[in-house]
């Protein structure tokens, strides 16, 4: 019973960064139908940045408030720009044509922000402040549970409210809800649908940026190859939860996490992704709108 | 001007080398080519240029089979790898535990790999194609997984001392003999991918790509030939990996991750999906550029994945894309159709209803005779969420009439066809058809039992060429086996010349044989309808459903449309049709019913139902509609 509760909190951790990613593609995916495969990178581009603030230029010094929140803004918004350039340059003229040009587009597209990065920090890996974040905890009864632990998830179910808020409460937000729907008649309503796309894009990118200095102050080491798998999972979590479904893939990123850490806990480290993927398949046989159902309409 | 009458001058050349050429069968030309290719690199005589025309032949067979699934049949698969794996596996374990000869290990590889197809296909067929591109990975993700923890495979260290292959004493171990064996493979690969692209599997997968609804609709198997294709690709795979195992002869699960499924699938998209040639080129850039590049070490894959962008921006259909728009179709068939064509399409619709008549009484379900009950619907009913869109729908349609449906819109016309041919299961109520139900029945059946349909919205095949459209409408007639189709058999050729031979005519019946070799998408409106009813009639149905033929017609079209509903029904074939030309149903019908809401306010003769108050009833208020009735009045 102690085991499964650690277990329990260290799959709601990761899981909080798969949500993050997952909500990316799931936004981007409600609008234009793209999977931007691009997104795991975006992430991984986010750690760097955040890396770079902390390490080289020596934020780690400054009082740890202003510390984080320079760590997690400047990497947010430097992500977003990158990905509204991605959007501009490769994208929108595709966005048009064939899915699979789109499609190989953003696999490129992945592939160019992994190598800029190695080009740029090289093939080492690099390591966050360890001592960023007091590396104590606290008990939960008999399961103890760290400041990072407990911090991370608080920051990213902050960020996943602020987005629902944002999606369920603004104009902006209902615009692009509308577009999920129907593109032509968005439009018709007089609503700027480039603008709408280049918001879901900065959304993603945010997000993604966000997880990835997360997951840089939890792991402490980042690599640059390390977004391909995790974009990996949080794709599969946004499937998981139904495509374009904003719940869902919250939802869908927690499972992933929890599911990764009881497989890691009681089976072996080696079999988690097949594990992951297993279950996945197992829904989307059973249910192939995902575990919430999806929320785009379906174009016949 | 000189410029443009040089061009014109080297475009004839052009075509008629190109006339030339085909005049050889494919399979030589492959070989020819291949030959010249080989000698080439050979001659050249440098291990390095020999070493990676070699990879390009590796990579030219994998994606030759990935053009297959994603190329024809339009299915995103991200997990080509993992058949790569297990063909390249079962093939290096045969060879090093059980000492097999590497040629007897192929046709295991290719077995392995084809079941693994199955495996991955059959409970995925239902999936959308998003869904698909993560389920394909998480599946090559997990056979990468299951063989790094695989011990009797080696895990992670993998299979090592993989013999090279031999021959009647003759052991292939130099990079030239390597050349030699990938070539004749690839030859296969080549020819075997060409004969499927041009049999009625080829044009199954086109047509299911550009519309599996439709695709369905007019007799294609749509759920078989996913599976089938997902089956072939894997094939592909396996042959490619056999020979990729004993040619670096030390294999592990590194070789088989998701980058090599992603280039993969660049091969085939940057070559142009469902080009074989662009294939071939595909493989070229993919292999080769990287080793252009070698000299700038790190930046390689960075200007690789600049030039992979740039290339999708500039040129997304890809360097070498598949051109089906074909100048002269019906080249070199055989010239029979100066005479009448009507005569023609006549004995042999005579000729193929007699058969199937035949064939149905055998089996104990003999077809009613003309006059009888050939459609009966019983209280038929269907809603849509609380929508009622039809209910307690009865009526009969008699063979050989011309049987006309009509109502406001929104009355529930379409969802009575929808119904008929499979697409919505009804709710409640029986439909006969030949005194057997077809409720419950997959569209493609259905259209194989006789009943054949076009849409209201036009849904054509838009990237295949006229002919191949109704070509595809024929697929529920052929019998070749898919083996015949991959061996190019002389019965499957025959077929297929039958095939195209009676495209032709339906072409030239509904007048559009002039038009036959440019893409769906390049006719007008009126033109577009006329291909999707000698589609639907392609098939030689007994009964075919027409949703508003009319609409976006002119009236001289219409007038001719009118001949050609009379036309079809002086074949035989019962007509039931759905529009809102008034003048037009009342000229052409024998009886006509009338829905309003869902349900049926009046059934008879043209006549009766201009007279009928219900009718009038139901038109009135809605002004354009009542219009319409008194213009028919009129007519």
């Amino acid at each position: 019973m102690h085991a499964f509760l650690e277990y329990t909190v260290t799959g709601l951790t990761v899981g909080s960064f798969y949500a993050l990613v997952a909500l990316g593609y799931t936004i981007v995916y409600g609008i234009i139908r793209l999977i931007n495969f691009a997104q795991g990178d975006l992430s991984m581009v986010g750690a760097f940045l955040g890396w770079t603030l902390l390490v080289p230029l020596g934020f780690e010094h400054l009082p740890i408030y202003l510390a984080v929140v320079a760590a997690f803004l400047i990497p947010m918004l430097g992500t977003a720009v990158i990905n509204l350039g991605i959007l501009q340059f490769a994208y929108k003229p595709l966005l048009r044509r064939s899915l699979l040009a789109i499609l190989i587009t953003a696999l490129g597209m992945s592939l160019l922000l992994q190598n800029t990065v190695l080009l740029v920090y090289g093939p080492s890996i690099d390591a966050y402040p360890p001592n960023l974040v007091p590396a104590t905890g606290f008990y939960v009864g008999p399961v103890h549970v760290t400041y990072v632990q407990t911090a991370l998830v608080a920051v990213s179910l902050l960020l996943m409210g602020g987005l629902v808020l944002f999606v369920q409460g603004t104009t902006i937000g209902t615009a692009m809800r509308a577009l999920a729907q129907d593109h032509d008649a968005a439009r018709l309503m007089g609503i700027d649908v480039d603008a709408i796309i280049r918001v879901a894009f900065v959304l993603g990118a945010m997000l993604a940026a966000a997880s990835g200095v997360m997951l840089g102050i939890y792991y402490i080491q980042i690599q640059f190859t390390f977004g391909f798998l995790l974009g990996l999972r949080a794709f599969t979590a946004a499937v998981l939860g139904g495509i374009g479904n904003i719940p869902g893939a919250m939802a869908g990123g927690f499972l992933i996490g929890l599911l990764e850490a009881y497989t890691t806990g009681y089976v072996s480290g080696k079999w988690e992704d097949v594990v992951v993927f297993a279950v996945l398949i197992g829904v989307l046989v059973v249910k192939p709108t995902g575990l919430f159902g999806e929320r785009v309409a379906e174009r016949m | 001007m000189i410029g443009l009458l040089a061009d014109r001058r080297i475009g004839r050349a052009l075509a008629s080398s190109r006339e030339q050429l085909t005049r050889f069968p494919f399979w030589v030309r492959v070989i020819v080519f291949l030959a010249i290719v080989g000698g080439v690199v050979l001659l050249n005589g440098d291990n390095y240029v020999t070493a990676v025309a070699v990879s390009v032949a590796t990579y030219a067979m994998l994606g030759l089979g990935l053009n297959i699934v994603v190329g024809f049949a339009g299915l995103l698969d991200l997990g080509y790898a993992a058949f790569f794996a297990i063909g390249a596996y079962t093939s290096a374990l045969l060879m090093t535990q059980a000492h097999w000869n590497f040629f007897a290990t192929l046709p295991l590889a290719v077995l392995f790999t084809g079941t693994a197809g199955a495996i991955l296909g059959y409970p995925t067929l239902r999936l959308r194609s998003d869904y698909l591109a993560i389920v394909t990975l998480g599946f090559g993700e997990m056979t990468r997984i299951a063989i790094t923890n695989w011990d009797y495979a080696g895990g992670p260290n993998g299979v090592w001392n993989i013999p090279w292959p031999s021959a009647f004493g003759y052991e292939f171990n130099t990079q030239a003999a390597f050349l030699v064996v990938s070539l004749c493979l690839l030859a296969i690969a080549m020819i075997f991918a060409q004969n499927l692209d041009h049999s009625r599997l080829g044009r199954g997968w086109v047509a299911m790509r550009e519309d599996e609804f439709a695709a369905e609709a007019v007799g294609v198997p749509t759920l078989r030939l996913k599976l089938l294709a997902y089956v072939m690709g894997g094939m592909w795979a396996g042959l490619a990996g056999a020979f990729f195992a004993t040619r670096i002869g030390t294999i592990d699960p590194t070789s088989f991750t998701f980058q090599l499924s992603v280039l993969v699938l660049i091969v085939v998209v940057l070559g142009g999906t469902g080009s074989l040639p662009g294939v071939l080129l595909g493989a070229l850039v993919v292999v080769a550029l990287p080793e252009v590049l070698r000299q700038f070490a790190t930046y390689r894959i960075l200007i690789f994945a600049i030039l992979l962008i740039g290339m999708m921006l500039l040129r997304p259909q890809g360097l070498w894309p598949r051109v089906r728009r074909k100048p002269k179709p019906f080249y070199g068939l055989r010239d029979d159709e100066a005479r009448d064509v009507s005569e023609e399409i006549l004995r042999e619709h005579q000729l193929q209803v007699a058969a199937r008549g035949r064939h149905l009484a055998k089996a104990g379900h003999p077809e009613v005779g003309q006059g009888e009950v050939l459609l009966k619907v019983r209280n038929l009913a269907q809603q849509f969420g609380g929508l009622r869109a039809v209910e307690d729908l009865s009526f009969e349609v008699l063979r050989g009439e011309i049987f006309s449906i009509i109502g406001p819109n929104g009355a529930g016309k379409t969802t009575v066809f929808n119904c008929i041919t499979g697409v919505k299961k009804p709710r409640q109520g029986s439909i006969e058809f030949n005194g057997r139900s077809v409720v419950g029945l997959r569209p493609h059946v259905i259209v194989s039992r006789g009943i054949g349909r076009t849409f209201q919205g036009i849904r054509l095949f838009k990237l295949m060429a006229v002919f191949e459209n109704v070509m595809a409408g024929l697929y529920p007639r052929h019998r070749a086996m898919t083996w015949q189709a991959m061996l190019h058999t002389p019965g499957e050729r025959r077929e297929e010349v039958q095939t195209l031979q009676e495209s032709r005519r339906w072409l030239s019946f509904v007048g559009l044989e002039h038009a036959a070799g440019r893409l769906a998408s390049e006719l007008s409106y009126a033109d577009q309808r006329r291909v999707e009813i000698a589609r639907a009639l392609a098939s030689h149905p007994q009964l075919v459903l027409f949703d508003e033929p009319a609409a976006g017609m002119n009236p001289p079209e219409k007038a001719a449309l009118v001949g050609t509903i009379r036309k079809i029904r002086d074949l035989g074939i019962t007509v039931v049709l759905i529009d809102h030309d008034m003048s037009l149903v009342m000229r052409v019908s024998d009886r006509i019913a009338v829905l309003d809401q869902g349900r049926l306010i009046a059934m008879g003769k043209p006549d009766d139902i201009q007279q009928d108050p219900r009718v009038i009833a139901a038109y009135l208020g809605r002004e354009e509609d009542e219009l319409d009735l008194a213009e028919a009045r009129g007519a």
